[in-house]
């Protein structure tokens, strides 16, 4: 236990396996911890394992973990200093940050100006631009004519895309392959913006074809101190959310990862950015170039992979950080050391995506060599209907990426989690697929090159292993019922059975 | 005992289900077992009670080369089992269990089951009308679960016959939520 924790208690404005994070975190440091819960999660895991405790309100999380009154409720009860605000609920919410520091307890996160900088997505790419962070070539605004489409067009290369401004889920977009393709689909952006969104307004922008997740870890601190942490690479997404990350990435060339590094220090000091945050680029896996797509100013899901790369607590960074501390590593120190990969495992359907809520039956946790897990799960546990599927992530860590990807594939073998249903075996299927293994994955695999091995998985074990077993526990449950049946019987009727079964 | 069995639950074949016959007989040091798939040839198997091991309330199947760590539960006649990340669900009829059966469909038979909830949550949105002849994988409504709008669709070509919900509602899981009729 250090002698000097930076804090005497931290309040976890979450819930979850990162709730859980954070706990471990604060016991290691010695800082007492106190975790919050809504009434759907009286028996969610950070509840049991932190040292406090508090209600803040009904289960949907507008009335709990995103209220931020009853929040600052709890803080004064229990007298916290510091509240880690884990990831998504108010982690990116600038007026929280503010409500904290009006009260004298400090956020373990940026500065709330730094969260609104970052929060106006479209002002954080001009704000980056400026910074000199490569953003998506393109029109920088409105193309009113197809003169000037043609002239936005010759300066940043075909292809590209025309956007409408008000446009979304794929209205209002067209990629042009051909500049004689140009006119029509200039055209037909714009009546496609009118009629539906009532808005003909367009921009252009370069297409990337092969696009890669390519995200940078960086910390700054209240000296001006700034690094990185390395990649990690992201790719792998169903419904747009992330399922498999890992560091390094297979794709970035070594010169281009030095450049990411370069590029995101400069945009940290440019924001004076304090404590941890996440630069995401658009990777073209073609001309390898990167371009800056938005900023997380909090601690990522998969934060793990890097801690598992460079041996750095980034939790415990931050707190550190937080409090005032300057960073306790400079860039010369950080290395990428071997290769680490996660997987998140979701209650859900493997195959729909569609959310699998309800009691665990049972819960068989992985272990052995070089596997982590930050899991929130355990046997007689409901998970919830009102918040994030997601019940834990199994990181995995290798000297170079095929023992990370075999090892990983081992603890999912490993991960026995019923009564619901998981994804574990859609992981098992991408850890097979080729695309996945060679690296050239991008964010489109889900959609187009996982189904190959899928069925071949959900068929691994005979159908008849499924009969047997049911057959007998069938056969049981009839046994104990008719000796049951036996036994609530009156007494004269079995002194009338023993005596008939005697006559025999 | 004797079993008629319906083997479902793949998640790759939904709403299809294998056929089968089953015989359970238990002796002192073990269980025979014979199994028919629909059209198909007895197959019988005898598993000592070695093999067949209860440990912590899951069951441990040594199998044809393999050990399986199974973990099954269920009741009357729905049982789940679930071993080496895979699921199914088996249903199991014995005499009573099939008359009971039979009687519950009624003449739901072959119109498809009616659409209902897999989870609580809250109707978004109805995309269908009563009496409208619905193709196999077309959306019936939307319904929002676990901050995520999810499409449920038709299993089977059916006609709407009845809408028990609206826009907003709260549904339990378990609750009917689309009445289907068979199109004739």
């Amino acid at each position: 236990m250090t002698s000097n924790p930076p804090f005497k208690k931290v309040l976890i404005a979450n819930r979850g396996e990162i709730a859980l994070r954070v706990i471990r975190a604060c016991r290691e440091l010695g800082i007492a911890s106190a975790a919050v819960y809504s009434d759907a999660d009286r028996n969610s895991l950070h509840v049991l394992l932190a040292d406090e405790a508090y209600n803040i309100g009904p289960a949907p999380s507008k009335e709990s973990y995103l209220n931020i009154d009853n929040i600052l409720k709890a803080i004064k009860q229990c007298g916290a200093d510091a509240v880690h605000p884990g990831y998504g609920f108010l982690s990116e919410n600038a007026e929280f940050a503010e409500a904290l520091k009006k009260a004298g307890v400090t956020f373990i996160g940026p500065t709330p100006d730094n969260i609104r900088a970052m929060g106006d997505k479209i002002s954080a790419i001009r704000l980056m631009r400026d910074a000199g962070v490569p953003t998506v070539p393109g029109s920088g605004g409105p193309v009113d004519t197809i003169e000037d489409a043609k002239k936005v067009v010759e300066k940043i290369g075909l292809p590209v895309m025309i956007k409408a401004t008000a446009g979304g889920g794929g209205k209002g977009m067209r990629i042009v392959r051909e500049m004689s393709e140009l006119e029509s689909s200039y055209r037909a952006a714009r009546s496609e913006g009118l009629n539906y969104f009532k808005n003909d307004t367009v921009y252009i922008e370069r297409f990337i074809q092969n696009p890669k997740h390519i995200e940078v870890q960086v910390f700054g601190d209240q000296h001006g101190n700034a690094v990185h942490l390395f990649e990690r690479e992201c790719s792998i997404q169903r419904r747009n959310q992330k399922i498999i990350e890992e560091s390094p990435s297979p794709s970035v060339p070594h010169e281009v990862r030095h450049r990411l590094g370069d590029v995101s220090i400069k945009a940290v000091k440019a924001l004076r950015y304090q404590g941890a945050g996440t630069f995401e680029f658009i990777f073209d896996n073609i001309t390898k170039e990167f371009f800056f797509m938005e900023m997380n100013t909090r601690l990522q899901v998969e934060h793990p992979v890097t801690e598992m790369v460079t041996g750095i607590d980034l939790v415990q960074e931050q707190i550190f950080v937080a409090a005032g501390r300057p960073l306790s590593f400079k860039q010369e120190d950080v290395v990428q050391r071997g290769h680490a990969i996660e997987a998140r495992i979701c209650a859900e359907d493997p195959l729909t995506y569609q959310p699998s809520p309800g009691l665990i039956r049972r819960c068989r946790h992985p272990q052995g060599p070089f596997i982590r897990l930050d899991s929130y799960a355990y046997p007689g546990y409901e998970v919830p209907i009102f918040y994030d599927p997601m019940v834990a992530k199994l990181i995995a860590w290798g000297p170079n990426r095929e023992t990370a990807i075999r090892r990983l594939d081992r603890a999912l073998t490993e991960f026995t989690l019923t009564g619901i249903k998981t994804n574990i075996l859609m992981h098992k299927s991408i850890l097979q697929s080729p695309k996945f293994l060679d690296g050239s994955y991008t964010t489109q695999f889900c959609d187009k090159d996982l189904e190959i091995k899928m069925p071949k998985l959900f068929r691994s074990v005979d159908d008849h292993v499924f009969l047997i077993t049911a057959a007998i526990a069938a056969y049981n449950e009839k046994r104990a019922k008719s000796v049951s049946d036996y036994n609530t019987l009156s007494r004269w009727q079995s002194v009338g059975r023993s005596t008939t079964l005697r006559d025999q | 005992m004797f079993f008629e069995a319906d083997l479902g639950g793949d998640l790759t074949r939904p709403g299809q289900t294998k056929p089968y016959k089953i015989e359970v007989n238990e002796t002192k040091n073990s269980w025979k077992i014979a199994l028919q798939e629909e059209g198909g040839e007895w197959v019988r198997y005898e598993i000592s009670k070695d093999d067949y091991r209860i440990v912590e309330n899951i069951v441990n199947l040594i199998w044809n080369g393999g050990s399986y760590l199974i973990d099954v539960y269920g009741s009357g006649i729905d049982y789940t089992v679930y071993t080496r990340s895979s699921v199914r669900t088996v249903k199991i009829y014995n005499d009573e269990a099939l008359l009971h059966e039979s009687l519950k469909k009624g003449s739901l038979i072959g119109g498809g089951e009616n659409l209902v909830a897999g989870m609580p949550g809250k109707i978004v949105k109805v995309l269908v009308n009563k009496g409208d002849v619905l193709k196999s994988g077309q959306p019936v409504l939307i319904m929002e679960a676990m901050k995520m709008e999810n499409e449920m669709r038709a299993s089977a070509e059916v006609r709407v016959k009845d809408i028990l919900v609206k826009p907003a509602d709260s549904v339990e899981s378990g609750q009917t939520l689309v009445l289907f009729e068979p199109v004739k």
